[in-house]
């Protein structure tokens, strides 16, 4: 996707996208942390305490079971969130110089896995410290979700945020939409907690499977390969689908921005 | 050597209408199923002009004529609604002033990206960071967000970089008019002996001086067509002396009526061309205005010859009263005045050779012709006309 000679913009656009979030905030990077952080220990409470929500099925205490979760989900919200605006906030920039515009996005989705990749490997330490341990056996289906998550998150940003040129109404929309999808992911939640119709429904929501198949292989339980599979194939129709959309909207882009 | 370095051809463009609410939604339809979006403006039709290596081509208009629009299509910012443009070798662009500096980074930041852009490595970079701050000289701001900047010290560095990566063509867009006087000159001076080194460059500019002393083709664009096209000197003359008319159009011309039919202007001749029509001359180039004028039977009429610029500024006036001449008498009270211009001075530009028909006292006016005058001719020289002058040497006291 990237040629040779846009291999050095890319890089730079990178590592601008790093300084460029925390430019000018004290606790720069961190705030990625913290904010999940404090997320984490707000659901815990409401859901753990006050609600008595349990992770059924593994012996997996509650703050142990969300972060899984949360951090899995992370990877699609924050490679939309950030994605959603790469060609309208650089604007400026990609009126004056001549590179693929999709360079934009790619950047910023990279930038945002990267620092939610490395937060699902802290969350992993902090774990071990309380002696919770991935099993061994569930590698395979931890990656795979982690992938397929990944994937799902980068070919959908990549579309909304060519559809977010010509629709600015994507953007006011989006934040909502995701709360809204978040609820309806299994994340602060197991789906066999649910009565049975709305299980099999929520069955339908990509994002499910790998957050399960994330959440199975940590505790070594068996995985839906199944579901995460179609989750897969979704993703893999959604990227072509954004490429598709991109080569018909590459003419136009500047026109619009 | 003789492939061109921009080849331009059919170039249209089209920029979306999106006034009103559903524009966007209908327009994203039309993306979608891929054809030519429905409410448009056409900002550019039927562009066609090739660039060789070593060619300085200026591009001249009014605003709003799509100059930047062209730029734009050659750098490949944009993509062309219908046409092609094909380029070779490296582009250096500096558009609409800055080469799409971020506001937030410092200045060392965006040099890095811009190198980036241009495909310079980072070793390259490194090697070439010396030079980008001597030319930019802009100290310690080097570090500073570039928001702090003022547009001349964007202008500065985006000059800098462009000229530390010598680009096999270079694209600028009105860049040299922000700058300080001692910028100006330094950029000039970097253009000139890029130019001299087999540089290519495109320029927009509404500096004429710029244009004329940086290149030596022009095209005039006007409402997204070209206008003129060819020798910088003949189409820049062409565009100002279209701009002066339009100028004085638009502040109301001169009364021509002559209300006394006992008065009137017979007949003016210059060169073969009659008022109302255009005289096209060579600077140094003879005039000879050949008037005949009616007058009363006891009166002699006087004839007034006036110069003026294109825009109303006077120039130069004459009488036959002042200079104390007698016309031919040609019976029926009809007088004839023969004036030659030899040499004329006049710089070229588009001026007016009016005629005035005064009565005998030189009093009254009656009668106006008025002619117009392109005076053709590659100088660069400044204001009007040519005083007489020399150069003393350094032998003589």
């Amino acid at each position: 996707m990237i040629q040779g000679a846009h291999r050095a913009v890319f890089r730079e656009l990178l590592r601008r996208e790093f300084t460029e979030r925390y430019q000018g905030s004290v606790l720069g990077v961190a705030w990625h942390f913290i904010l999940p952080l404090v997320q984490l220990a707000v659901l815990s409470w409401v859901f753990g305490e006050l609600l008595k929500a349990r992770s059924s099925s593994s012996d997996l205490p509650y703050p142990a079971f969300l972060a899984l979760g949360l951090w899995t989900w992370g990877l699609l919200a924050n490679a939309i969130g950030r994605g959603l605006g790469a060609l309208t906030e650089n604007g400026a920039l990609i009126g004056k110089v001549a590179v693929p515009q999709d360079i934009f996005i790619d950047t910023r989705i990279a930038a945002s896995a990267m620092i939610d990749l490395s937060a699902f490997v802290l969350v992993l330490m902090a774990l071990a410290v309380f002696g919770y341990l991935p099993q061994v056996s569930g590698m395979p289906a931890m990656l795979a979700g982690l992938l397929v998550m990944g994937l799902f998150g980068y070919a959908l940003a990549r579309l909304l945020a060519i559809l977010q040129v010509f629709l600015r109404d994507i953007g006011a929309a989006i934040g909502h939409l995701l709360t809204l999808w978040f609820f309806l992911t299994p994340v602060i939640y197991a789906r066999d907690q649910l009565p049975d119709y709305v299980g099999r429904w929520l069955a339908w929501n990509p994002a499910a499977a790998p957050v399960e198949a994330v959440r199975a292989g940590f505790s070594g339980l068996p995985v839906d390969w199944a579901a995460l599979a179609i989750s897969a194939v979704t993703s893999v129709i959604l990227l072509w689908a954004s490429r598709w959309l991109f080569a018909r909207a590459r003419p136009h882009l500047e026109d619009f921005l | 050597m003789s492939q061109p370095l921009v080849e331009v051809q059919g170039l249209c463009k089209h920029y979306p209408v999106l006034g009103h609410r559903g524009d966007h939604l209908r327009a994203l339809l039309d993306v979608l199923r891929g054809r030519p979006l429905q409410r448009q403006v056409r900002v550019l039709e039927d562009i066609g002009f090739s660039v060789l290596p070593g060619q300085s081509l200026a591009i001249i208009g009014e605003n709003g004529a799509g100059k930047s629009t062209l730029l734009k299509l050659v750098t490949g910012v944009l993509t062309p609604s219908a046409g092609t443009v094909r380029t070779h070798g490296s582009i250096g662009a500096l558009l609409e002033l800055g080469a799409g500096f971020h506001p937030e980074f410092s200045g060392r930041d965006n040099v890095r990206m811009a190198a980036a852009l241009h495909g310079l490595d980072a070793r390259a970079l490194a090697e070439k960071l010396p030079e980008i701050e001597a030319f930019a000289d802009i100290g310690d701001y080097m570090d500073e967000p570039v928001k702090h900047y003022s547009t001349g010290m964007v202008v500065r560095l985006g000059f800098a970089v462009i000229a530390a990566i010598r680009p096999a063509l270079l694209i600028t867009d009105e860049v040299l008019a922000v700058g300080d006087e001692s910028f100006q000159k330094k950029c000039i001076r970097w253009i000139d002996d890029y130019l001299a080194g087999g540089g290519t460059l495109l320029l927009v500019s509404h500096s004429m001086y710029h244009v004329q002393k940086l290149c030596r083709q022009a095209i005039w664009l006007q409402h997204g067509r070209i206008a003129a096209q060819g020798d910088v000197f003949d189409v820049s003359q062409r565009y100002l002396a279209w701009h002066e008319t339009r100028q004085r159009t638009t502040e109301g011309s001169p009364v021509q009526s002559s209300p006394y039919s006992d008065y009137a202007i017979d007949s003016v001749d210059s060169n073969g061309v009659e008022p109302g029509q255009s005289l096209q001359l060579d600077m140094g180039q003879t005039l000879v205005h050949d008037v005949v004028l009616r007058a009363p039977a006891d009166a002699t009429p006087v004839l007034m010859c006036g110069w003026v610029r294109a825009d109303g500024t006077a120039v130069y006036g004459t009488s036959s009263e002042i200079e104390g001449v007698r016309g031919q008498a040609m019976g029926e009270g009809r007088y004839r005045y023969r004036l030659c211009f030899e040499d004329l001075p006049l710089l070229p530009g588009a001026y007016q050779l009016r005629t005035h028909l005064l009565d005998g006292e030189g009093l009254r006016m009656f009668d106006t012709r008025v002619t117009s005058v392109l005076v053709r001719g590659a100088s660069r020289e400044l204001g009007v006309t040519r005083l007489p002058h020399r150069w003393i040497g350094p032998s003589e006291a």
